[in-house]
């Protein structure tokens, strides 16, 4: 096979091929989510439909592995060399670190689910910046780099992990004090949800639905209880919030286009996608793990990419005073790197210290991630630095 | 007596917090008080967290604005309002520093604020550390109901036995044990509550990951310091000089003088330059030259070949690559930039006026080589300025196109020439531009390599062509230090969050209904409790093992312990890392622990090794 087909055919695992099996074992372990409530037979169902989400997540990341593998020998090179190779290997570390961790290692698999959507998501960003494979500049083309770039890249990949899972904790948050403060509330909300809160944690013990025939009532308890949680996060708040923090990143975008049409499609299509994403997390808001679980997931993730950034970092550093002749000049790359540094860091502080966990240690994480996000599009969209290659 | 007991008052979390200010009157106590206020600000982490959100918001600025050291060009065509907001926004962010944010004052003091902050916060926390190192032990516990994580076991072994078996297990496991202590001894009777007298049961007492988690966090907090006085003595120390060559040319001496760009540390001294001499024999750059092919247009190789003449030692010959900088006497000579170096010959009236390679740097856009040819000896000044197009190929009609494609397959050198004063030495230019405040244009001029052209009484020809290489020579003595300090970042780093903190504890005991003895482990873990639980069975299935006994399923467990204990407080389930401000870590040790706690952190005068449960 010659190198343009290579390309042709590492495009095609790449999409539909990835793509797909990626969005359908997301949809197929939500489906799984939503039977740990249910009834014996639907938690069959579920446990089958958590097997196929692994089996299509397995195989997309072998599709995936395969698209990056092929892409490779395409180029005669490692695919890390430009905005889309990295967006999509994030993606795919982000899918194999959450595979590994909630499958095996947490043993919660239906979370996947919501991995495997954000996954699909990167990938679909990953398309708007395709490149087709080519060579990489010689000067960059060294076992530092390889090092560097691909620590931060995994990093980047777990820090959407934890991202995500700072999300899903704000929103089931939220609906949790809302139904708490309906509760409180005098002839405000129903009283039933006080005492199922241990029904729907899906790492709870408790099975409901264990005698089919005489807890009917229960069930219809526990399905108002996931109503209640549901209807405790408001859609157009949560549609317009999700539209402001996407936007805080994705103008960038729009701003390369000069304020263009094409730009303006790219800024809105991002925005409506994580904001149709952020309106699909609410609906399964109510199938959640308990607030302590999906934030213990944030932190560890957190803690866990934050090892691989400062190390990613330093080896940046030691590149740059072998390859450029100075280790740090706050070149926008360099200040991005120690801007999201100190972003985490701040996260794992908040968290450490009393008083500032929860949902405020959420949001720093959520602000943190903006941040990533943030200094990765403008250092290689607007700002023109060393990093870039504009010359040597 | 220097057990606690159960009636002792929590730990107070931040005493310091908690004592009021005494103040004496008038502005002395003005100045005291403020002064207490301000150093209690800024020992709280919660300062550490909005110092460090500051830092974020001007590294921000710093990543929006451009910033003077790095693209000096850019500031200035903002300060002219070429470029960016306009003049007025230009004078605003001058005037909070905001062209230099890593050199303005307030980021200065932000810094110094930050150090303070945590050297605040770390000194007491370093102390209390040394102390828990020093004399704390993994305390005994009188009640197993009240720990969050339990497994049982019955055996025929005798409980010392066990409890033998127990320490020589966890041993293996890396625990760190309490000494031992003969089971008779440690049944002495401790107040409880001061309501009644009740025994400790003899039990085995071990921790873990409480040395090393809160010592990696130090360890990491502390190789800030190390990087910070790596990264003032290097500014100090280093030096950094630039210097182009041209290819054959004469290079140029490790000197003082030599270097056109000439930035030393204040420590640094003229003495300490080695003397050594480096020439440019050739450049070797290349790209991918197929517009069709990937990558087109990109470089694929930028190579110095080069030679290295000791003060007093033989030439040698050596390679400088895009990532392999070569070394001479502990200096590091990297290739910063390059260029072509036309060579042009100037003769007015048959005299020649300039004779010389030129060294023209890439216009910012690309595409071609800018300079400027000077040439004073003429009477009036005689300038040029200098366009360099690499490959401009003849159309049909053999007019030169320049397509913008850097390699040098057919060279066009272009010429506009000016007559008058050239104001050297009177007026701010490099050599690369031409002040033409004091000359007339005579209008433009194009060669080919090798022609020559008569152009208003001026004779100018271009014989060849080379290129130059703009070396970049730097000492950084700091580097070593500055890797030691990142190493020690890392390696604090990862016990910092990886280390748990658990403790446990094994309690065997004759059961007199059966005959048999029966052991409960027992634990609690600070962090990631979901893992220790799975430890815990583990520990507990290798003692069954170990003792010829077996596992009792985990309900339907005899309890043998006070009931009442059992609305103890208990840890809080939420969370991972349920631990505090003050990093005392037996904070959150609910208090059915009989421990060496107080003595962890406040040394009191008994804790002289006089405890009854030694
Ligand atoms: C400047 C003053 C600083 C102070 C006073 C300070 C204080 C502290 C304290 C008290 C803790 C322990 C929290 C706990 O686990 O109980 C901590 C943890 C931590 N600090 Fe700092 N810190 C400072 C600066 C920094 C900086 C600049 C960084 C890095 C950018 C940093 C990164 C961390 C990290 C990653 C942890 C987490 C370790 C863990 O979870 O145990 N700190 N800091």
């Amino acid at each position: 096979m010659d190198a343009s087909q290579l390309a042709d055919l590492s495009r095609v695992l790449y999409f539909p091929t990835t793509v797909m099996l990626y969005l359908a074992s997301a949809f197929t372990y939500l489906y799984a989510l939503t039977t740990t409530v249910g009834r014996r037979d639907e938690q069959r169902r579920g446990h089958r439909a958590r097997l196929i989400g692994g089996a299509l997540a397995i195989t997309g990341i072998g599709t995936h592995v395969a698209h990056e593998i092929v892409r490779g020998l395409a180029q005669n090179r490692l695919p890390l060399g430009n905005m889309f190779e990295v967006t999509s290997l994030m993606a795919l570390v982000g899918v194999v670190v959450g595979l590994v961790y909630l499958q095996f290692i947490r043993k919660q698999p239906e979370l996947h689910g919501f991995v495997m959507l954000g996954g699909s998501l990167v990938l679909g960003m990953a398309m708007l910046v395709y490149a087709d494979p080519g060579p990489l500049m010689p000067i960059l083309d060294t076992w530092w780099r390889t090092f560097h770039v691909s620590l931060l890249v995994g990093a980047m990949g777990i820090f959407t992990a934890a991202f995500i899972f700072m999300g899903l904790y704000l929103l089931r948050d939220t609906a949790e004090l809302a139904v708490a403060d309906a509760r409180v509330r005098p002839g405000g909300g129903s009283t039933v949800g006080a005492a199922h809160v241990g029904d729907l944690e899906v790492d709870g013990a408790t099975t409901p639905g264990s005698a089919d025939g005489d807890d009917e009532l229960e069930r219809a308890q526990a399905a108002e209880y996931r109503a209640a949680l549901r209807a405790g996060v408001p859609t157009v708040k949560l549609a317009v919030w999700t539209f402001v923090v996407t936007g805080s990143v994705s103008w960038v975008w729009w701003f390369a286009d000069g304020w263009g049409t094409a730009g303006l499609g790219r800024f809105l299509t991002v925005n409506l996608t994580m904001v149709a994403a952020a309106l699909l997390a609410r609906w399964f808001v109510p199938y959640l793990p308990s607030t302590a679980t999906l934030d213990g997931l944030a932190h560890r993730t957190v803690a866990f990419g934050f090892v691989m950034w400062t190390v990613g970092t330093i080896a940046g550093a030691m590149w740059a005073e072998v390859s450029w002749g100075r280790f740090w000049g706050w070149d926008p790359k360099e200040t991005g790197a120690f801007l999201t540094w100190i972003a985490y860091a701040g996260y794992l502080h908040a968290r450490a210290t009393r008083g500032v966990q929860g949902r405020k240690a959420a949001w720093i994480g959520i602000g943190a991630f903006v941040v990533l996000m943030a200094t990765y599009l403008i250092a290689n969209y607007v700002i023109v630095g060393l990093h870039s290659y504009a010359e040597l | 007596m220097s057990v606690t007991t159960d009636s002792a008052p929590p730990p107070v979390q931040n005493p310091r917090a908690r004592r009021p200010t005494r103040r004496a009157p008038g502005p002395l106590g003005f100045i005291w008080s403020s002064t207490v206020m301000a150093w209690r600000w800024i020992t709280r982490m919660r300062t550490a967290l909005y110092l460090l959100g500051i830092i974020a918001l001007q590294t921000a600025l710093a990543t929006a604005i451009p910033q003077e050291p790095n693209v000096p060009t850019t500031v200035a065509a903002w300060r002219a309002g070429e470029e960016g907001p306009g003049v007025i926004a230009s004078q605003v962010i001058d005037a909070i520093g905001g062209f230099d944010v890593y050199g303005s004052a307030a980021f200065l003091a932000l810094l110094l604020l930050l150090y303070l902050s945590l050297t605040a916060c770390m000194v007491p926390r370093v102390r209390a550390w040394i102390r828990l190192v020093r004399h704390s032990q993994p305390p005994l516990v009188r009640h197993l109901t009240g720990q969050p994580e339990q497994a049982h076991l019955v055996t025929d072994r005798q409980p010392a036995q066990v409890h033998a078996q127990a320490q020589q297990l966890l041993q293996g496991r890396r625990w760190r044990l309490r000494p031992h202590e003969p089971d008779d001894a440690a049944t002495h009777p401790v107040a409880d509550g001061g309501l009644a007298t009740r025994p400790t049961p003899a039990q085995v007492a071990a921790e873990k990951g409480l040395w090393s988690r809160e010592g990696g966090s130090l360890l990491f907090h502390l190789s800030f310091y190390v990087l910070l006085i790596a990264i003032v003595l290097g500014q100090l120390l280093t030096f950094e000089g630039q210097r182009g060559v041209i290819e054959g040319e004469p290079g140029f001496h490790d000197t003082a003088i030599s270097y056109w760009s000439y930035n030393p540390g204040r420590w640094f001294s003229e003495d300490d330059h080695h003397g050594w001499r480096l020439d440019l024999d050739a450049f070797e750059v290349d790209w991918v030259r197929d517009p069709l092919a990937p990558g087109a247009g990109q470089p694929t190789v930028f190579r110095s070949e080069v030679t290295v003449t000791p003060r007093d030692g033989e030439p040698e010959a050596a390679v400088i690559d895009s990532n392999r900088p070569l070394m001479i006497d502990g200096r590091r000579v990297t290739q910063l930039d390059w260029g072509y170096a036309p060579r042009v010959v100037v003769e007015v009236d048959g005299q020649v006026v300039h004779d010389g390679f030129i060294q023209a740097v890439v216009n910012q856009r690309g595409g071609f080589f800018e300079s400027a040819v000077k040439s004073p000896a003429a009477d009036p000044d005689i300038g040029h300025r200098a366009w360099f197009y690499p490959f401009a190929p003849p159309d049909e009609d053999g007019n030169p196109i320049p397509t913008g494609a850097p390699w040098d397959d057919a060279p066009l050198l272009v010429l506009e020439q000016w007559r008058g004063d050239l104001q050297l030495g009177a007026s701010q230019q490099t050599v690369n531009q031409l002040d033409t405040e004091g000359m007339e244009s005579e209008g433009p001029l194009a060669l080919r390599v090798g022609q020559t052209v008569e152009h208003e009484g001026v004779t100018v020809s271009f014989p060849e062509v080379r290129r130059w290489v703009g070396f970049q020579v730097a000492s950084r003595p700091q580097l070593n230090w500055l890797v030691f300090g990142a190493g020690l970042l890392v390696a604090g780093l990862i016990p910092a969050l990886y280390a748990y903190r658990r403790r446990l504890w094994v309690v065997a005991s004759h059961d007199h209904a059966t005959g048999r003895t029966l052991v409960t482990v027992a634990g609690r873990a600070f962090q990631r409790p979901e893992a220790f639980e799975e430890e815990l069975r583990d520990i507990a299935e290798e003692l069954a093992d170990a003792t010829g006994g077996e596992l009792l399923p985990a309900d339907g467990i005899p309890t043998t312990d006070d009931p009442a204990s059992d609305d103890a407080p208990r840890p809080t389930p939420d969370g991972d890392d349920a631990t505090t401000d003050r990093r005392d870590p037996d904070d959150d040790d609910d208090d059915l622990v009989i421990s060496d706690r107080r003595s962890d952190v406040l040394p009191t005068p008994v804790r002289s090794g006089s405890s009854p449960t030694r």
